[in-house]
């Protein structure tokens, strides 16, 4: 620490103040094609088919076009009210069953522990297109065809190892002696979860939770698939604006806004705590 | 437990005494098991019936010769459909196309997003609102991503990237056309390098401070900070991105189908099964034995990755 | 009755589709109810999740009579669900729910919904390359005894070239909601400023010579489709390839798929010229372009011609269009033969599945009838412009719809007249008749595969002996 400590700490905050600005930069064009959209679905369809320009009328027309409703067809607000119930059963159920599956993968593992790990994670290899017809030909034969039943299963099966594979991560970071201690004072699996392993893990759960509402709000494959009728997702009303024979970027965008809008709400205000979750162990 | 037992039972000969024990010891055993098991057991069933049931009947389909249009009765062909993917070339194309797709897509969104994340690590004016305009394309879905890119991004004539490059007096590029790969990697990296950051941002925040500071009292610089303390304790981190990046990644569908339409430079396995199958050729024989090859290399794969190269399943034996 | 459910005791409980889910039990969600008049209610509701239970047990009333009918994107067709409560279900009884998908999304469900039988829509609305094969295929209830027992129909005003494209073996298979032909779009301010007149009969040569004279860095010669796609740059290079004299295979004697003809000389003369003339005269990022990304670029003034469906005039010539009153229409170019403009029609059917199928008929017979081509025009706010082209010869006959699209109804008339839909080149092809594509089902996979190696020489990926070449490998492998 001699003399030079001013030109260091000068340099140093000079640095700093570039990273800050560098990062800044790094936001603004990662947000930007987000934002590119919000303001298409404020224009006219016309000009947004057209040069970029900055400068427009912004108009709520489209906004207004999308949300109306037209009976018989799949309208704004059944298809919030379809992805949201299915969205969050699936999620709940995902949960249910990863959380004392980790349990069993982590904390008292079973002897093939890395197998079925790897059983979990190995179903997500096989392409879900080639699985379509298959899975079609089930729904239909159970009569499940356009039913949201038929969604919140397949998504809790989506979902449901990168949950157990996450939480078993989660798991791995509980101390092995608040277990051992909690085993001591008798409490079984159902005690030892809730009064040690879970405010522990709470953080991990959220993070986790929220991955698969993110996957599960924005799957489009299975929904038009298997559910394109009128019980059917957000995707399936968003995509339904797109026109092969004339100009639909402007409504695309003010849908898309409409579709995105809660789970970007829900990742900002979870971001935190996803990012707490994560690091509590991600891995181990 | 079979300590308190006191030895000295006068009756009962060893013989039957062990006998007793070795059978309480299986029963204890047997028991023990169970209960390790049974907190698995629900999200096993669930897992094995809903996803290999279907799979059961790829595997048969592949081995049939089936197509919906012209309506063709299912004819039990064998390996044959197999056998044809040896010489298809346009299955082979696909293939490379995936692996590529798939390698740069997963390493360029981890690189970027662990340089973001040490950008967002330190404190600034803003922090948490860059974040979130960070995190934003990972949450948008897909479809309307591919969308948004195409003709409001890239496109050569309402495109932003060259509506910026003609005002400083370059010519239009026609991304999607000359670079349909490169445009699409482009995009992918774009979705997941917000959820490559979030990964990378826990690893970092999880860093012991107290070693960082030691290093910084000894005096080592901060690239020997980042080489030698960070990134292997970043490991871990970098290990899961690439992990679950490449499970999704090599998935990847409505993007391709939105932004190129398929093609020979853009279209990988996901895509070309789809093209087989509903997407037009209806031959759910062949697209079925596509997807079965695609799961068995995925499982050599991901084995060698997993078992081999990575730490991401060590962990204790249960005794 | 049908089977569409959409899990109308919406807040399932957790509990019970925990037990669904893990038994897999399909009966506890419900026994079919249909997807009727309450269901608006319940989607109101929905977030009030207090009347779950009440909700459950109740039941929709029997006798109310609905059906699915599944619908592609498209303004015409979007507007028909706005007409429908007041002019259908009002007169009717009969609730019609839509499902509005994408062209791709739209093929794959209804191709196999009525080959497979899934028994989702009671009414489906295909294409004319789908509707003579799937009535081939026994998948379609011919329309003949209804259009005959049913006065409002008039089967005699369809336009014969659309009904007979329709058809096969002499029934009727589905009814044409919207037809379209092709033809060359140009803007004659344009080519007046340039001292040329385009002919109105023109052929290829003469609209590449005009193309490449008119064309500027301000302005492209001609928009061309270059996306892949059997329906996208398929449509439109096999117009070209039919009048260059070539096809994608010969037919056996029998009509089945014979040698793939993509090596022959003409096959590879019409890539090269619609390659070449793309390259010098299109547009910019050809490769990527189709109807929409070229009438975009149209109304933007970017491009001086456009070869496409005449429904894109009415866009044209639409009131909030920039280039409205600038613009002039020639039929289909040619080089070998008389006529090349493609054929094409979305129509409505009854797959054999439906249970109800008086109740669909009623619905096509309204929605494709001369009555609602009238009150589409009087209630729609595009206006007699708006109303779905193409399908009868009374519209081409009404004088508010001739005042509104006086500029290329005509045109528009002669083009799906000329269409050759019988005989489209100058060699005998397999399947049943076709236009712009091969009337066998496997061209979906050829047409877009190939097209996907086309656009990629295109767009200078490929070379064009690379791409042809590729193709007959993929056009072989359905030889026979």
């Amino acid at each position: 620490m001699s003399s030079d400590t001013g030109l260091v700490v000068g340099q140093k905050r000079w640095t700093s103040w570039a990273l800050g600005l560098l990062a800044w930069a790094v936001g603004l064009l990662f947000f930007f094609p987000i934002f590119w959209m919000v303001l298409n679905g404020f224009k006219e369809e016309i000009d947004a088919n057209s040069s970029p320009q900055l400068f427009f009328d912004p108009t709520l027309d489209r906004y207004r076009d999308v949300t109306s409703e037209t009976p018989g067809l799949l309208g704004f607000k059944e298809a919030f009210a379809n992805s949201f119930w299915i969205v969050l059963i699936s999620t709940i159920l995902v949960m249910i069953l990863a959380v004392p599956a980790a349990y069993s993968l982590a904390i008292r593992p079973v002897r093939k522990w890395r197998d079925v790990l790897f059983f979990f994670i190995s179903t997500k290899f096989l392409p879900i297109v080639g699985a379509i017809l298959p899975l079609w030909i089930i729904a239909r034969d159970l009569d499940l065809l356009n039913t949201r039943t038929v969604l919140i299963i397949l998504y809790t099966a989506m979902n449901l190892p990168l949950a157990v594979w996450m939480l078993r991560s989660f798991f791995m970071e509980v101390p092995r002696e608040l277990i051992e201690a909690a085993q001591i004072d008798g409490a079984g699996l159902r005690g030892q979860l809730t009064s040690v392993v879970m405010p522990i893990v709470a953080p991990g759960l959220a993070a986790t939770a929220l991955l698969c509402v993110i996957f599960a709000w924005n799957e489009f494959f299975l929904a038009v698939q298997l559910n394109p009728v009128d019980g059917s997702t957000m995707p399936i009303w968003v995509t339904s604006n797109v026109s092969t024979r004339g100009n639909f970027l402007a409504k695309l965008s003010a849908a898309s806004t409409l579709a995105t809008l809660p789970v970007v709400l829900a990742g900002w205000v979870a971001q935190k705590r996803m990012i707490r979750g994560l690091a509590m162990g991600a891995i181990k | 437990m079979t300590d308190t037992q006191p030895d000295t039972a006068p009756d009962a000969g060893p013989d039957t005494r062990d006998e007793e024990r070795a059978e309480e010891r299986r029963h204890l055993e047997r028991r023990e098991k169970w209960i390790r098991r049974l907190p698995l057991l629900p999200a096993l069933l669930f897992t094995i019936v809903i996803t290999q049931v279907p799979f059961v009947f790829s595997l048969f389909y592949s081995l049939t010769d089936w197509k919906i249009i012209p309506p063709t009765p299912r004819t039990f062909i064998g390996f044959d459909n197999f056998t044809d993917l040896v010489d298809n070339q346009f299955f082979r194309d696909a293939a490379w196309v995936s692996v590529v797709m798939t390698a740069s897509a997963v390493l360029l969104s981890l690189i970027l997003g662990t340089g973001i994340a040490l950008l967002l690590d330190r404190k600034f004016f803003g922090q948490g609102f860059v974040r979130t305009l960070l995190i934003t394309p990972f949450l948008v879905m897909p479809v309307v991503a591919g969308l948004v890119w195409k003709n409001q991004v890239f496109s050569s004539q309402y495109g932003v990237i060259n509506w910026l490059l003609n005002l400083v007096g370059i010519d239009n590029v026609e991304f999607v056309t000359r670079y349909p790969l490169w445009s699409i990697v482009i995009v992918l990296v774009w979705e997941w390098t917000p959820f490559m950051m979030l990964i990378i941002l826990a690893g970092l925040q999880g860093q012991p401070t107290d070693v960082l500071e030691a290093a910084r009292v000894d005096g080592a610089t901060n690239r020997a900070i980042f080489f030698q303390i960070t990134l292997p304790h970043l490991k871990p981190y970098l290990e899961l991105g690439t992990l679950l990046g490449s499970i999704y990644l090599i998935q990847v569908f409505d993007q391709i189908e939105v932004i190129t339409g398929g093609g020979p430079d853009s279209s990988n396995i996901p895509f070309f099964v789809f093209q087989r199958s509903i997407g037009g050729g209806w031959d759910f024989g062949a697209a079925s034995a596509m997807s079965i090859v695609v799961v068995i290399a995925s499982i050599v794969l991901a084995n060698l990755g997993l078992r081999v190269l990575s730490g991401l399943l060590e962990g204790e034996d249960p005794a | 009755m049908n089977h569409s459910r959409p899990f109308r005791r919406r807040p399932v409980s957790i509990g019970a589709a925990t037990v669904v889910a893990f038994s897999l039990v399909a009966a506890a969600c419900g026994s079919d109810d249909d997807s009727s008049s309450d269901d608006a209610a319940a989607s109101d509701d929905s977030s009030a999740a207090s009347d779950d239970s009440s909700e459950a047990s109740e039941d929709a009333p029997e006798g109310d009579r609905s059906i699915n009918v599944a619908i592609v994107g498209n303004p015409q067709l979007e507007s028909i669900a706005e007409l429908t409560p007041e002019l259908f279900t009002a007169e009717t009884g009969i609730e019609v729910n839509y499902t509005v998908l994408e062209e791709q999304a739209l093929r794959e469900i209804t191709t196999r919904d009525v080959g497979a039988g899934g028994e989702q829509f009671d009414v489906v609305q295909i294409g004319m390359f789908e509707a003579p094969q799937f009535g081939a295929n026994g998948w379609l209830v011919p329309l003949d005894d209804f259009a005959a027992d049913d006065p409002d129909y008039n089967p005699d005003d369809l336009i014969p070239a659309v009904a007979d494209g329709l058809s096969y073996d002499g029934s009727l298979y589905a009814s044409p909601f919207y037809a379209e032909s092709s033809f060359v779009m140009y803007r004659q301010d344009v080519l007046d400023e340039a001292g040329l007149t385009m002919p109105d009969e023109p052929t290829w040569d003469e609209v590449a010579e005009i193309a490449r004279a008119v064309d500027s860095d301000e302005m492209a010669g001609i928009c061309l489709r270059g996306k892949p796609g059997w329906g996208d740059l398929g449509a439109s290079f096999t117009t070209v390839l039919n009048t260059f004299g070539g096809t994608w295979w010969a037919a056996n004697e029998d009509g089945t798929i014979g040698e793939a003809q993509v090596d022959q000389p003409e096959f590879a003369e019409a890539l090269n010229f619609y390659v070449d003339l793309v390259n010098d005269a299109g547009e910019d990022d050809a490769a990527n372009s189709s109807f929409n990304e070229c009438l975009a670029l149209y109304q933007d003034g970017k491009v001086a011609m456009w070869y496409d469906a005449t429904v894109a005039a009415g866009l044209l010539e639409a009131d909030d269009s920039p280039v409205q009153g600038l613009n002039s229409f020639a039929l289909a170019p040619t080089k070998e033969t008389d006529a090349s403009g493609w054929l094409w029609a979305w129509a409505l059917a009854i797959p054999v599945s439906t249970t109800d199928q008086d109740a669909a008929w009623d619905f096509i017979s309204w929605a494709t009838s001369e009555e609602y081509i009238n009150s589409a025009g009087e209630m729609l706010p595009g206006g007699w412009a708006a109303v779905p082209p193409g399908t009868r010869t009374s519209t081409y006959e009404n004088e508010d719809y001739l005042a509104a699209a006086e500029s290329f109804a005509p045109k528009t008339l002669d083009a799906m007249n000329a269409a050759p839909i019988d005989n489209p080149g100058t060699t005998p092809r397999p399947g049943l008749p076709g236009v712009q594509y091969v009337g066998v089902p496997e061209f979906q996979d050829v047409g877009t595969r190939c097209t996907e190696q086309f656009s990629s020489a295109i767009a200078g990926n490929t070379s064009v002996d690379d791409a042809l070449s590729a193709c007959q490998d993929i056009a072989s492998e359905y030889s026979s």
